[in-house]
């Protein structure tokens, strides 16, 4: 294990570019890589890797939700992966979607997971081989979970106005633009239908990024805990939400809290701001 | 179909193929979209290069139309450009490559999902229409210029 991450409050919720060099062919464990660039993986993957799609794979295609237990079961059957397995997820943008696909296999109490730190970018810059092949895992056996736990690490509207309202901890992740309300969309992304731009009154704003080095590999945990212990004040037992626009960029950051900083109680508001900010009624802060 | 020079035969290519081998072209053109690139000291009637707010990365827009009124485009791309757009840059300047100003005005966007495929256009991609949207400002550009003299 290397230096940085015995520092951080579970080690094991990381593993190195090196680490899955040396275990591409390891029968316990299943790469996977989740992207935002939605032909990246074709473009050529770490060898082995299979592709979850944040839209295909882990969201109803209907409903604005998270498959059920029986749609998680059976995209977990069909990539081969069973509840022993060790997944280990990597992708694009600094790992987000790596982050967020991690963060839905814990509403499935798919415990056994880890990310890559550094993710896809890492690996490319590192010239470490990349495959076209389409890996065709033999399909895994796995049991339906007995439910979709959305109340332990998932915070929905009404909770998130709970907290707003009881001044309980609010972290807003996305850019200073965004949070000021200055734009409806993120930097370098089209729009996507925000009715008003702000953020939810008493927030505080710390985006996504700061927690990541250059390379797209997490800060160390004393830089982590400068930021969000000492300058957002954040105490590891507090009621923490996190947000965003769609919950992609929180999930990073619920990642940062929850396994590097070992914080216990953090939620991500899914919902985030393209459900905030279209919904009628809900308090709004600007320019702040 | 509706649309001008090879785009039509782009378009009835990739439009009946299963969603693997669409794949499998679309990830050709996007490796093929470096061919795209405007030649070394090359002069060309308008050069539009930026970084817009909606693509992630830098694009230039270069279109040279030459004395029988058809136009050929180059386009530059940042390393951080997306997959889709990369192969979009391949297919229009493939596809539009020696027909009119206003034949290029008159493109419309309807042939994007046809070729793409609906699961591979979501919010996050709309970037797949932003090169044509480029090429079309720049031909305006053009015609802009011509008329003032």
């Amino acid at each position: 294990m290397s230096d940085k991450f015995s520092e951080y409050a579970s080690p094991d919720a990381l593993v190195t570019t090196d680490w899955v060099a040396e275990h591409l062919d390891d029968p316990k464990i299943r790469i996977v890589e989740s992207n935002e660039d939605v032909l990246l993986y074709d473009t050529g993957h770490v060898p082995n890797a299979v592709h979850i799609d944040w839209r295909r794979d882990l969201n109803d295609q209907t409903v604005r939700d998270y498959v059920d237990p029986e749609g998680f079961a059976a995209m977990c059957r069909r990539n081969g992966i069973s509840p022993d397995t060790t997944v280990i997820f990597y992708g694009d943008k600094s790992n987000w979607w790596a982050c967020y696909a991690y963060w839905v296999f814990q509403l499935f109490s798919h415990t056994n997971a880890k990310v890559m730190d550094g993710g896809r970018d890492k690996w490319v810059a590192e010239n470490k081989e990349l495959s076209k092949k389409i890996p065709k895992p033999d399909p895994a056996d796995y049991p339906v979970p007995a439910e979709r736990d959305d109340a332990t690490i998932r915070a929905f509207q009404a909770q998130t106005l709970a907290h707003c309202k009881g001044s309980k901890p609010l972290v807003d992740v996305r850019s200073p633009g965004e949070f000021k309300g200055e734009v409806t969309h993120m930097p370098e992304y089209p729009q996507e239908g925000v009715l008003r731009g702000g953020h939810i009154p008493g927030a505080r704003h710390c985006p996504w990024a700061r927690a990541a080095n250059e390379d797209g590999t997490f800060k160390s945990a004393a830089d982590l805990r400068a930021i969000y212990a000492d300058e957002l004040g954040l105490g590891e037992d507090d009621d923490v939400i996190v947000y965003c626009r769609i919950g992609e960029r929180s999930s990073h950051t619920w990642f940062v809290l929850t396994r590097l900083l070992g914080y216990s109680h953090v939620r991500n508001y899914d919902g985030s701001w393209t459900e905030w900010g279209n919904m009628v009624g809900n308090p709004i802060e600007k320019n702040v | 179909m509706p649309y001008p020079g090879q785009l039509n035969e782009i378009v009835a290519l990739l439009e009946h193929l299963p969603d693997d081998e669409k794949r499998g072209v679309l990830i050709s053109y996007a490796e093929n979209a470096g061919k795209c690139e405007p030649a070394e000291g090359g002069k060309y009637d308008i050069e539009d290069v930026r970084k817009d707010e909606e693509c992630t990365d830098t694009v230039g827009i270069f279109l040279n139309v030459d004395d029988e009124n058809k136009c050929h485009f180059n386009v530059s791309l940042g390393p951080k450009v997306q997959t889709l757009t990369k192969a979009m840059t391949s297919i229009l300047c493939k596809g539009l490559n020696g027909v009119t100003p206003q034949e290029i005005l008159d493109v419309p966007s309807d042939f994007v999902p046809r070729i793409v495929g609906a699961e591979l256009v979501r919010l996050r991609s709309q970037t797949v229409y932003y090169v044509l949207t480029r090429m079309k400002s720049a031909v305006k550009v053009f015609l802009n210029r011509l008329r003032a003299g």
